[in-house]
């Protein structure tokens, strides 16, 4: 099939492994969904510390369920980016160890405290949650089946962030003082989440042609606006003053660009961030380390059969 | 020889197990499975696969999602509001959903 034939049938599901598919479109789902494989596997690894620290045993539980849901979705990722015949997933996994693969600039930054946990959990898993529904529209079936587990896995941990949300900013004044430290913290990254404004996005035209997107960073942006500002107010978070986004008529907001660093956007974008390079070189310790395992698996494998985690 | 017999409905769906058909080899199993299981249903697609392939755990070989209770894994155990999005929302209720179906056995 060629790009001509691929835009005029893109859609919904469209595509499968059974389709000849161009090398532009596999190169660019490939970039895609390995970005986002590679984002669930570092946010657990930033989340991970947390299940020791929990401050109680519901919260402990919850979120080592949690951490491993999120390296379940990476692993089907992973599984569906495969399924385009441009890397294994052992390619993928030595990219992120590398620091060649990408991920979303949230797991960039370090996470300190107990207070900063809603801001993963509930805003950036939120804004995740809120792409990721739009994506089991895309046109690459066994990416949009890997959507349909995942959205069905994230309504729990975004409402697990928000409980957390909830605690905190009914607790002490202390944690509610050191919540609204987090938050301002945490908030322009958020806005970063979904990118530059559509006048600056450099993949979004051919991904929106070939149906892999459908929706874009404007649009998705907007959508978890209107959706978790009210949710921060109802919470007594106050809304930084920066970056300014400007309410319109329509409902829409309109983000002043130059509010947001995107000098250390693009330094993260590029995996050139001391934080980023930290976790990066954490995961890949932690890759070598049970590297005996895989290895046994290979050397082993076929014996008996394993028990499976619950 | 036996194969078991997967069906899509439509593209972009899953293949689902609808039943099963003898054959001597995979070109006929697959016409013995259009004549059997893809002609009035809706069908888009048919894999069949040969029985011997097919490797099964049940609930009496394990106990399928562990012995204890996981309530703080599903999102109608956390008592905040989900409608503020809908794709919370929806995924709270495929998880009711899943919740009540477990419980019909």
């Amino acid at each position: 099939m060629d790009v001509e034939t691929v835009t005029e049938r893109a859609g919904p599901r469209q595509f499968s492994p059974r389709d000849d598919m161009p090398r532009e479109y596999r190169e660019a789902a490939t970039r895609m969904i390995q970005f986002h494989a590679n984002s669930e596997i570092m946010g657990a690894y930033l989340e991970k510390p947390f299940i020791r620290q929990a401050p109680s045993l519901e919260r402990k539980l919850a979120f080592s369920a949690k951490v491993q849901d999120e390296i379940g979705h990476g692993q089907l990722l992973y599984r569906a980016a495969e399924t385009l015949g441009v890397k294994t997933r052992e390619e993928m996994l030595d990219d992120l160890a590398e620091g060649e693969g990408k991920f979303l600039n949230c797991f960039h930054y370090p996470m300190e405290s107990w207070v900063e946990t809603p801001m993963i959990a509930f805003f950036v898993d939120g804004a995740a949650m809120r792409r990721q529904a739009t994506l089991k529209r895309t046109s690459w079936e066994p990416y949009a089946h890997a959507m349909d587990k995942v959205c069905f896995e994230e309504g729990f941990h975004v409402k697990h962030g928000e409980h957390i949300l909830a605690e905190l900013a009914t607790g002490s004044r202390k944690e509610q003082a050191l919540l609204q430290d987090a938050f301002e913290e945490w908030w322009p990254r958020i806005i970063q989440f979904f990118g530059p404004t559509n006048d600056r996005s450099t993949h979004h035209d051919f991904s929106a042609a070939v149906g892999l997107k459908t929706m874009t960073n404007d649009e998705l942006r907007n959508a978890f606006l209107n959706a978790y500002i009210p949710k921060a107010e109802k919470y007594g978070l106050e809304i930084p003053e920066y970056p300014r986004l400007e309410k319109q008529d329509d409902g829409t907001y309109h983000v002043r660009e130059d509010d947001l660093d995107w000098e250390e956007f693009f330094t993260v974008a590029k995996n050139e961030d001391d934080g980023g390079i930290h976790q990066i070189d954490s995961r890949r310790a932690a890759q070598e380390a049970v590297d005996w395992v895989r290895t046994s698996m290979e050397e082993f494998g076929g014996g008996q059969a394993p028990q499976a985690a619950d | 020889m036996i194969w078991e017999v997967f069906r899509q409905e439509e593209a972009g769906g899953y293949h689902t197990h609808c039943g099963n058909v003898h054959a001597p080899d995979a070109e006929m199993a697959k016409l013995f499975a259009q004549i059997q299981h893809g002609r009035r249903k809706p069908t888009h697609s048919i894999w069949v696969v040969p029985q011997a392939s097919v490797h099964e755990v049940d609930d009496e070989d394990t106990a399928f999602g562990g012995t204890t209770d996981k309530a703080y894994r599903w999102a109608m155990t956390y008592d905040t509001d989900a409608s503020f999005a809908q794709e919370i929302a929806d995924s709270e209720e495929e998880q009711a959903a899943a919740e009540r179906q477990r419980g019909r056995r």
